[in-house]
């Protein structure tokens, strides 16, 4: 069984959830382009992923497409987790602010 | 007071515009409604092929757009997962594998653009369809650079590709759109059999039909009272001229439009049509010339300008090189090679915007030799200065 702490040990790996939670559906190449990591570190980590059951793949012949699991309720939760993050990011008082 | 335009609209006389309602085709809407009855009443048992013709702006892209949405909408109805999908091969360099990239891309958008073949993307096609069991039907629009660049091996393969898999549903029918049926002379004896057996041929537009047509984009596209019905009957005479050429009258109808607006007029006159008329060429489309490679337009450039220095039938393409160069150095672009400049004259010849052909005797050595027959070289150069400028800016 895949640990909540095996996700979210590696910044890699939160990279690809993000992207794939963003984006929906991508090849393994274009993950890794986008996550700057390199095609077999990426590979890995999708397994990783994919064991946790955060996301799926579909094979076309060669290619391999990996999608968000939007089934999957740890998945969304992950999702709702990163939006919500962005937002609080956002909506952050500066810390010069907090201070006084 | 500043000036308002006359235009409610003009979108509607763009050349991409689908009209809601389709005018003078219903006979052959119908008969491909016919042709295509099974995929909504027995989907998957067959497939099939259609073969739409007919000479520049009779319609062809609008029917089949219009066939598609609306079978599209009674499947919905039917809860039947048909898809339509218009591909113009000419926008797709006459490319096989880049007209199933698009098709492909319709079912997942990122799908990576490399790294296999047209065969394998074919084979990823019919995976999506089966997996998600959708029915498509697919409009081949301008097929004759596919036919040009890649012969038989596409239409063969997309029509029998049914018939290999015999444990499953059917799922993909073909429309292939063509100007001239000779053009089908060029494939096997195979794939012309599949495909022929379903013609259905565009005549010219009459008059009456060209300004019913017209009629329909000026309510759409024009203000009220900004445009009379004699403007509407002189445009519809000279698409008529054209060889029943809608898109020529629409066309007309836009750019007499952007003349009264110059002038601050507020009412399109039937000189603005004429005006128009001179600047408008019917056989090559301002479409096409916009979408051409920036390298393309400045070497068409070359050519018009060289041509209107000569005044000669034809340019070698060693003056044709040397033009183009000179064109490079004023945009402060690297000229391409010499076999770079060959296969854009290939490619420029087979959209007929300008005639290659080799040189016979009268001349030392063998060479290609350049002729504009179709439009005026100072007319093509105010074409391509104004879309290159836009180009320029584009890339600023």
């Amino acid at each position: 069984m895949i640990m909540v702490e095996d996700v979210f040990s590696s910044r890699g790996r939160v990279r690809i959830l993000r992207i794939l939670s963003e984006i929906g559906e991508l090849n393994i190449s274009e993950i890794a382009r986008r996550a700057r990591l390199n095609y077999t570190t990426t590979n890995e980590h999708l397994q990783v992923l994919e064991r946790a059951d955060l996301i799926m793949h579909k094979s076309f012949g060669r290619i391999r497409i990996y999608r968000f699991n939007e089934e999957n309720a740890k998945a969304r939760a992950i999702r709702d987790l990163m939006e919500l993050w962005e937002q609080k990011n956002k909506y952050d008082i500066p810390k010069k602010v907090r201070n006084v | 007071m500043s000036y308002a335009s006359i235009f409610k609209d003009e979108t509607k006389l763009d050349i991409n515009y689908t009209p809601l309602k389709l005018q003078h085709r219903n006979t052959q809407l119908q008969l491909l409604n016919q042709y295509f009855r099974h995929t909504i009443e027995t989907s998957g048992k067959m497939t099939q092929r259609v073969i739409i013709t007919g000479k520049v702006g009779t319609g062809k892209t609008v029917l089949t757009q219009h066939f598609g949405q609306n079978i599209t909408r009674e499947a919905r109805q039917r809860n039947i997962n048909l898809h339509y999908v218009h591909v113009n091969c000419r926008q797709n360099k006459g490319s096989f594998f880049l007209v199933l990239q698009q098709i492909v891309t319709q079912f997942h958008p990122t799908f990576p653009k490399r790294g296999y073949s047209a065969e394998e993307l074919l084979q990823t096609l019919m995976q999506i369809l089966d997996d998600q069991n959708i029915y498509l039907i697919v409009t081949l629009d301008e097929l004759e650079p596919l036919i040009q660049n890649e012969g038989s091996e596409p239409l063969y393969k997309l029509s029998r590709i049914e018939e290999t898999r015999t444990k499953t549903a059917k799922r993909l029918s073909l429309i292939c759109i063509l100007r001239d049926l000779s053009w089908l002379d060029n494939l096997d004896a195979s794939t012309r059999s599949t495909l022929q057996s379903n013609i259905i041929q565009l005549d010219a537009y009459t008059k009456a039909q060209l300004q019913d047509i017209l009629n329909d984009r000026v309510l759409l596209a024009f203000k009220q009272g900004t445009i009379s019905t004699e403007t509407i009957t002189l445009a519809a005479e000279l698409g008529e001229e054209e060889g029943g050429n809608a898109r020529y009258s629409i066309e007309l109808l836009w750019r007499a439009g952007k003349y009264a607006d110059t002038e601050e007029i507020k009412e399109v006159s039937p000189e603005h049509i004429r005006k128009a008329a001179g600047n408008v060429y019917a056989g090559i489309r301002r479409d096409e010339i916009i979408a051409l490679d920036f390298h393309k337009k400045l070497f068409l450039l070359g050519v018009a300008r060289r041509f209107q220095q000569t005044m000669g039938v034809h340019l070698s393409m060693g003056e044709a090189e040397e033009a183009y160069t000179i064109a490079c150095e004023e945009f402060d672009e690297k000229p391409r090679g010499h076999t770079q400049l060959w296969k854009y004259i290939q490619e420029l010849s087979s959209l007929g915007v300008i005639k290659a052909e080799l040189s016979t005797s009268g001349q030392r050595g063998k060479t290609t030799l350049i002729g504009l027959p179709r439009i005026a070289a100072v007319d093509l150069e105010n074409e391509l200065n104004k879309t290159l400028e836009q180009d320029r800016r584009g890339l600023a």
